[in-house]
C-alpha cells in the first residue's frame, strides 16, 4: 500500500504518467492502480479491492512453458496415432481414434459440429502451443524476432478455447455411460490424452500473461538500444 | 477508502498485455490492440447475445441430443431424458454431472450474466465484490458445459457395429455447443468494471 501512496504523492508532474505505466496495473475487474514491480520468485499479486488474481512471478517461468509444451505436443501426437477407445458387443468390435470422433460427427452431416469439436480439443490447443514455442524460443535465445508481438497476441487471444481438460471429463462420463452396454477397453491414445490433458494445464498454469508481455517489452526495448 | 482507478488518472489498461497508457491513444504502445477505457457498449453487446443463448437454449432441450439405433428401433434422446435414463439405470454420479454442466451451469450463466448486466444498469452502492466474484465464477464455468456435446461426439464415434446398435447424433447437440459458444462470447464482452463504477460515483 505504502507504494502506491509515494508513486501518487509526486503527481501533477509531466514524468508521473510514464512512471505509473511502468510499476503499476489496472486490475480488470475493477480498475484499481495496483504497484506490482519488485514481486520476488513465486510471489502472486492478488488486487486488495476486489480479490481478483493479477499476477505471479516466477523466474523459471519460461522454462516451465517449454517444458511442457514439448511434453504436450508429443503426448498428442501420440494420441492422435494409436487407438482412442474399442467397443466390443455381440461379439462385434469397433475401434475409434481421436481425429475418429470427429470424423464421425463429420460423417453424420454435422460438419459444423465437427469442426467446433474438433478445433476446441485438437486444433487450436495444437497451434496454442505451436505458436508458444514460437514465442518463446528468441525469450531463450535473448534475440529479437519481428513475429513476437503478433503470436503473443494469437496466443493469448486463443488460449481461452482450449476445452482439453473438459474433453478429458466428457471421455470418462462416455465410458461410465456406456459401460452397462457393453466392454470398453481403454487404449494407448487415452493414456497418452490424459497425459497431454495435465501438460498442458500446466504450461496454461505457468503462462502468465503480464510477466510474458514484460518479457517481451524488455527484450525489445534491448535490442532497439543495442 | 478511496480507491486510485485507473479511468480517474486518465489511463487505460490494455485487454492484451495489461499495460497502462494515457486515455487517448487508441492503441496499446506495447502489444498494439486497440484500447478502451471500458469496453465499447459493454452491456448492450452482452445482452443481445445473452437473449440468442437463450432463444438457443430452447431447440436444445426440445429436440433429441443423440439418437441410440438398437436391432432397427431409434430411440431419441434428449438433454433431460439422459439424464433421467441416467438415473433410472442408477449411476448417480455421472447423472449429476451431466445435469450440472448441461442444465445448472448454462441456466445459471445466462440468469447471473442478466443479472450482472442489470446491476451494471442501475446505480448501486453495494455488492460490487460479491458480483465480482460471481462474474469470475460465470467467467470460469463456461467452458465446462461443452461436456454433454463431447460425450456425444464419443458415443457417436465409439459405438458402432452395423445394424446392431450405432448411435446418431441430434440437431439439439449443435444447438447446445451454439449456447455454449455464445454465453462464453457473452462472458467476455462484459465489462465487470461497470459493476464498480457506479459504486465511485454513488460515494462522490
Amino acid at each position: 500500500m505504502d507504494k502506491i501512496e509515494t508513486a501518487f504523492a509526486g503527481m501533477g508532474d509531466s514524468g508521473a504518467h510514464a512512471d505509473i505505466a511502468e510499476t503499476h496495473i489496472a486490475c480488470l475487474s475493477c480498475d484499481t492502480l495496483i504497484d506490482i514491480s519488485g514481486l520476488a520468485h513465486g510471489e502472486r499479486a492478488k488486487c486488495p479491492v476486489c480479490g481478483d488474481l493479477l499476477t505471479e512471478y516466477r523466474d523459471d517461468g519460461v522454462s516451465r512453458v517449454v517444458a511442457f509444451s514439448v511434453a504436450a505436443v508429443i503426448l498428442l501426437a501420440m494420441a492422435c496415432a494409436y487407438p482412442f477407445l474399442s467397443f466390443k458387443s455381440a461379439g462385434l468390435e469397433s475401434v475409434t481414434t481421436l481425429p475418429g470422433t470427429v470424423i464421425a460427427l463429420y460423417d453424420y452431416g454435422m460438419a459444423d459440429l465437427a469442426f467446433l469439436v474438433g478445433s476446441f480439443i485438437i486444433a487450436v490447443p495444437l497451434l496454442v502451443l505451436l505458436l508458444l514455442l514460437l514465442l518463446c524460443t528468441p525469450l531463450v535465445t535473448q534475440r529479437r524476432a519481428p513475429w513476437m508481438i503478433p503470436v503473443g497476441r494469437i496466443v493469448f487471444a486463443l488460449q481461452h478455447w482450449c476445452m482439453v481438460d473438459v474433453f478429458l471429463i466428457g471421455v470418462i462420463v462416455s465410458l461410465v455411460k456406456i459401460a452397462a452396454m457393453a466392454t470398453v477397453v481403454l487404449g494407448i491414445s487415452f493414456f497418452a490424452y490424459a497425459g497431454f490433458a495435465i501438460c498442458f494445464t500446466m504450461a496454461m498454469a505457468s503462462l502468465d500473461r503480464l510477466q510474458f508481455w514484460l518479457l517481451v517489452e524488455r527484450l525489445m526495448r534491448d535490442q532497439a538500444r543495442g | 477508502m478511496a480507491r486510485n482507478r485507473a479511468i480517474s488518472q486518465h489511463l487505460s489498461c490494455c485487454h492484451v498485455c495489461y499495460k497502462l497508457a494515457p486515455v487517448e491513444s487508441h492503441h496499446c504502445p506495447r502489444c498494439g490492440a486497440g484500447l478502451h477505457p471500458r469496453k465499447p457498449e459493454s452491456t448492450q453487446r452482452t445482452l443481445a447475445l445473452l437473449i440468442t443463448a437463450t432463444l438457443l437454449y430452447i431447440p436444445a432441450n426440445i429436440f433429441p441430443i443423440m439418437i441410440t439405433e438398437q436391432f432397427g428401433n431409434a430411440l431419441p434422446s434428449t438433454i433431460l431424458g439422459g439424464v433421467i435414463l441416467l438415473i433410472d439405470l442408477g449411476s448417480i454420479p455421472i447423472a449429476a454431472v451431466i445435469f450440472i454442466a448441461s442444465v445448472m451451469v448454462p441456466v445459471g450463466k445466462l440468469i447471473s450474466l442478466y443479472y450482472l448486466c442489470w446491476c451494471a444498469h442501475r446505480q448501486d452502492e453495494f455488492g460490487a465484490r460479491s458480483r465480482s466474484v460471481m462474474y469470475r465464477i460465470t467467467e470460469f464455468v463456461g467452458k465446462w458445459s461443452m461436456v454433454d456435446v463431447f460425450v456425444v461426439s464419443i458415443l457417436v464415434a465409439l459405438v458402432s457395429l452395423g445394424g446392431v446398435i450405432s448411435i446418431r447424433p441430434g440437431i439439439a447437440a449443435i444447438a447446445f455447443a451454439g449456447v455454449v459458444l455464445v454465453t462464453m462470447v457473452a462472458a467476455d464482452s462484459f465489462d465487470p468494471r461497470l459493476l464498480w463504477d457506479r459504486e465511485e460515483t454513488a460515494e462522490e
